[in-house]
């Protein structure tokens, strides 16, 4: 097998686990974003701008089951958001660290671009931090990466080439350009809001 | 498992990460600061003319993450490069590729710093031809281009090849809609010069000039379809000294045919900078010859 087609298939071996902890989330009709699920117990993990309000707030797991979901926590200084499904045995997404990224390290974003199911996007960090001139009202540690992030990607995982979480996808800068909430961000975000320790799942 | 992908997302971070030695903020505008690159190790940069705004006052953001001063040796706006000089150490010289190490399909990176860290973004190389002339007239060696995202700040950064090689710098400001590189070898020798002469001479006539179609018999004559008709002649300029007027059509200088704009903006080379050269003009239906001294452009 060449190497080009060993990474075809590491690339869709990424894909497929992450889909697996991804879920799309409904807001009140207000249209689609995406989550992914943080631990099994039922804990998901969005952009407060996916949430909106939180009414009539729905959330389709992987599996296929559609269950009312409500806010534990929100912030819109970080436009993150956690929800809560009666679920368990979930299947959550292993945790990266963002501070670990490095430019040129290669990324995946999923959600549901445009309402399609699964949708996926690669490429590489370009920098990670808040020091983007052009982004100025980058509050927190946020993940730029080189790929096309669309309406409906907007709260789903942006992970690393092992699939694990290193940010939440939040904005696109330009048609070519991503922006995700550093997951070192999200820790932070549910140790104050839902107390410590937060629950993670060990990889 | 991720084998394949593991070592390409690392390969690509250490390719940044080594870039990044060679790589400085340029701090030279009011908006986004850009890059620039170590050309030697003894202090010499080379950067995009177009994000050298000013002339003094110029500041640099090193690999370690602190700030020098730098002076500004030359600039040359028909290629959009700038030379600049700082005392600051520690500043490594890249290997540079040459244009057969590139081929269209490469992965390649263009590799920035805005701010204090590097910031790099993927691509490959689309298309490698021939040499090209910018609008300006500045002499590019070959025609690189690619799919890599300008992000805001790279001009004047690498692309850098898989191999870790620069191939040339970005520049977002000769063409609009794609991204170009220019060549080692078009910095080398433009470097060279501003460092011997502060500028890059470039000769000058003193017409403005329009193609047109010369009438069949003479095309047929001259072995050419078309010249230059001047349209203007300035003042106190080397075309009017050398006595041409509006209504001439230029069809030749120094021997070499002038066709196009294109072919006139390539005469005027600095090496002809004061020097007598023939003109072959169309008057009247007629060719004669005149001879002009060759100015240089300010």
């Amino acid at each position: 097998m060449s190497t080009l087609q060993q990474l075809n298939d590491e690339l869709a071996a990424v894909a497929s686990g992450v889909q697996r902890s991804l879920v799309r989330i409904v807001s009140g009709g207000s249209g689609v974003g995406a989550g992914a699920v943080w631990h099994s117990d039922g804990l998901i993990v969005t952009n407060a701008h996916v949430v909106g309000r939180g009414h009539g707030l729905q959330v389709r797991l992987a599996d296929g089951r559609t269950l009312p979901a409500r806010v534990l926590a929100h912030s819109q200084d970080r436009d993150l958001a956690a929800l809560a499904v009666d679920a368990a045995q979930l299947p959550a997404i292993p945790l990266g660290r963002s501070r670990a990224l490095k430019p040129g390290d290669f990324v995946m974003a999923l959600g549901y671009p445009w309402g399609i199911a699964n949708g996926a996007t690669g490429g590489i960090v370009i920098g990670v931090g808040k020091d983007f001139p052009e982004l100025p009202h980058l509050a927190y540690d946020g993940v730029v990466a080189n790929l096309r992030l669309r309406p409906g990607h907007s709260g789903g995982p942006l992970v690393d080439f092992q699939g694990r979480l290193v940010g939440v996808n939040m904005l696109m800068n330009g048609p070519e350009i991503g922006v995700a909430i550093a997951v070192d961000v999200v820790k932070e975000f549910l140790r104050e809001t839902l107390g410590s320790p937060v629950p993670e799942t060990i990889v | 498992m991720s084998d394949v992908l593991k070592s390409l997302s690392s390969d690509l971070a250490a390719v940044v990460e080594t870039a990044s030695a060679s790589l400085v903020r340029i701090e030279a505008r009011r908006r986004t600061p850009a890059s620039g690159i170590a050309w030697s190790s003894d202090g010499v940069l080379v950067t995009s003319h177009h994000v050298v705004e000013r002339d003094e006052g110029i500041r640099i953001g090193l690999p370690d993450g602190s700030t020098a001063e730098a002076t500004l040796v030359g600039r040359d706006p028909t290629t959009d490069i700038a030379v600049l000089r700082t005392q600051a150490s520690g500043l490594a010289a890249p290997h540079w590729l040459t244009l057969d190490e590139i081929k269209v399909g490469h992965l390649v990176l263009a590799v920035g710093r805005p701010s204090r860290e590097p910031q790099a973004t993927l691509g490959i190389v689309s298309a490698l031809e021939e040499s090209w002339r910018t609008a300006a007239g500045g002499v590019i060696d070959a025609y690189l281009q690619t799919d890599v995202i300008m992000y805001p700040g790279f001009s004047g950064g690498p692309l850098v090849g898989a191999g870790g090689g620069f191939a040339g710098m970005n520049t977002s400001a000769l063409l609009r809609g794609v991204s170009v590189t220019l060549p080692a070898a078009t910095i080398k020798r433009v470097v060279e010069t501003l460092l011997a002469h502060g500028r890059v001479r470039r000769g000058f006539l003193g017409v403005s000039a329009q193609p047109a179609r010369l009438p069949e018999a003479l095309a047929q004559a001259i072995g050419q379809e078309t010249g230059l008709l001047i349209a203007s002649v300035e003042a106190v300029s080397p075309a009017e000294a050398g006595g041409l007027f509006l209504g001439d059509t230029l069809v030749a200088l120094d021997g070499q045919p002038v066709r196009h704009m294109d072919d006139l903006m390539a005469l005027l080379t600095g090496d002809r900078v004061g020097k007598s050269v023939t003109v072959a003009i169309v008057r009247g239906g007629e060719q004669i010859e005149r001879t002009v001294v060759i100015g240089e452009r300010a």
